[in-house]
């Protein structure tokens, strides 16, 4: 795939704040787990569960980021 | 003349009972009369008396200096100089069992004005700019109280009013320092600090004027006069009271380095609960990654291949038999077909005859004698011209004697007297 096509499940989960994003991982991981889904839906799901996954990443991430930030601004 | 109208006038004025604290007793031996400056204990006054020596005699206690007494005096003017002076014929001590009574005294005077309400306290400020100290000269209480607080925060910064603490002169002077560091805008509180003494010795922190200056300050005052049990009016009016100066001196300012060590660990359990938060949330979203369905996304396809796969098979199969049935059916249909088709009966020798236009023949009689007739053989057709029913014609009695027989042998196979094509065969 050349760009990242604007999918719209992918777009709702740039706005999701991190606990909302993990409730939905756990949902996908729940419903994919229970099988049972169709191959279309379940590509879907998986799909939205790495989204949803990164998505997670990155709040961590800059979370960490800006602890480390504020600790060595001035280590007391 | 006017020294004697002046003393004749004042020499009117009515004997009175005169409070103070006696100062420079002078008393030369042989001498009747002695004289003493008394001071008032409240203000910066002071009058010169005289006094028969015989009085002092009588004392119990010799007078000493600094010492309060009451004189029965009357005022008079010395001709000579035009001085006024008390002329005194009684002297008795304030004793310490009066000193303490008026000064409980006064303290209920002062506790009914609300001088010594909890609600007038003023907390002292977390970090003052400068704090002033009113002491004396090069007193161990000053020592007290700055190395104290120095202990606690180096760069604690003093305003230090060195003045009497005891003697007459020491009400005055402290309620002047206290006036002036309460003044001062970089002062944000104030100790009035003196170490141990007799009451009397501390009598003028127990005095009204003090008292009332120290509760018209603005500023926070921290009363620390004498020891633990010593407790003068001051303790009462000041905002907060130290036992010693050592305790003013800590309960001016913190412990700068216990509050930046408290700040330090603040900001580290702060920074360990976020990291601890961030590990488990970390660990979680990896758990969560790990699942099967995330981690292998193939085997979510598997089901669905097999399925397809079963699928296909049995649509293999299922065609499979179909089509096996399908020949089964051609070939019982071909069977049929070919035991049904003429081309086996020609094949045993019989021919199929049609005239030009088509029809089959089957009634010999149905065709005149010319006509053009179409022999469709096993192999080939053949064109014949009929000469008519075949029992009516001469080449008919060669072969048999049933030419009387008059019923039409047509109906009957063609080779009537041929031999049948498939006996032949067998």
């Amino acid at each position: 795939m050349t760009g990242e096509t604007r999918d719209p499940a992918r777009s709702d989960v740039e706005d999701l704040g991190y606990e909302q994003a993990r409730d939905e991982l756990v949902e996908v991981v729940r419903r994919l787990e229970a099988g049972g889904a169709g191959l279309e839906e379940s590509l879907r799901l998986w799909e939205k569960g790495e989204a949803l996954a990164r998505r997670c990443e990155q709040w961590l991430e800059g979370a960490r980021a800006r602890l480390d930030a504020a600790t060595t601004a001035d280590p007391s | 003349m006017l020294t004697a109208k002046l003393s004749e006038y004042v020499a009117k004025a009515p004997a009175l009972w005169v409070e103070g604290q006696v100062v420079q007793l002078t008393r030369r031996p042989g001498q009747s009369t002695c004289y003493l400056t008394l001071r008032d204990t409240d203000v910066d006054l002071s009058f010169s008396v005289t006094l028969a020596a015989r009085v002092l005699d009588a004392l119990a206690v010799p007078l000493a200096d600094g010492a309060h007494v009451v004189v029965h005096a009357r005022p008079q003017v010395f001709p000579r100089r035009g001085s006024l002076h008390l002329a005194a014929d009684d002297l008795r001590p304030v004793g310490v069992g009066e000193l303490l009574a008026r000064i409980e005294h006064l303290r209920r005077v002062l506790a009914s004005e609300g001088l010594f309400a909890a609600d007038r306290k003023r907390r002292l400020p977390f970090l003052p700019r400068a704090v002033g100290l009113v002491c004396g000269r090069a007193s161990a209480a000053e020592r007290d109280v700055v190395e104290n607080a120095r202990r606690r925060w180096p760069a604690v910064r003093f305003e230090i009013r060195a003045v009497a603490v005891q003697g007459p002169s020491a009400v005055a002077e402290v309620t002047e320092a206290l006036r002036g560091l309460d003044a001062e805008a970089e002062v944000d509180v104030i100790v009035v600090a003196r170490g141990g003494g007799s009451l009397e010795d501390l009598l003028p922190f127990s005095n009204e004027a003090l008292v009332r200056a120290v509760a018209a300050c603005r500023t926070p005052v921290v009363s620390a006069i004498g020891h633990e049990v010593d407790s003068p009016l001051l303790d009462l009016v000041a905002d907060v009271r130290a036992s010693t100066p050592t305790d003013a001196g800590r309960r001016v300012v913190p412990d700068v380095g216990e509050e930046l060590a408290g700040v330090a660990q603040a900001r580290r359990r702060a920074a360990t609960a976020l990291t601890s938060l961030l590990d488990r949330e970390t660990r979680g979203l990896a758990a969560l990654r790990a699942r099967p369905v995330l981690a292998e996304p193939r085997r979510l396809l598997v089901p669905h291949a097999e399925q397809t796969a079963a699928l296909r098979n049995r649509a293999r199969v299922a065609v499979r038999t179909a089509l096996d049935r399908a020949t089964d059916d051609v070939g019982h249909l071909r069977g049929r077909v070919a035991a049904l088709s003429p081309a086996a009966t020609l094949a045993r020798g019989y021919a199929v005859v049609q005239t030009s236009d088509g029809t089959i023949v089957r009634d010999a009689a149905s065709v005149p004698g010319g006509e053009l007739l179409r022999l469709r053989l096993a192999e080939g057709d053949l064109a014949a011209w009929a000469e008519g029913p075949w029992a009516d014609g001469p080449w008919n009695d060669q072969d048999d004697d049933t030419s009387g027989d008059t019923t039409d042998h047509t109906t009957e196979g063609p080779d009537q007297g041929f031999d049948d094509p498939d006996q032949e065969e067998s």
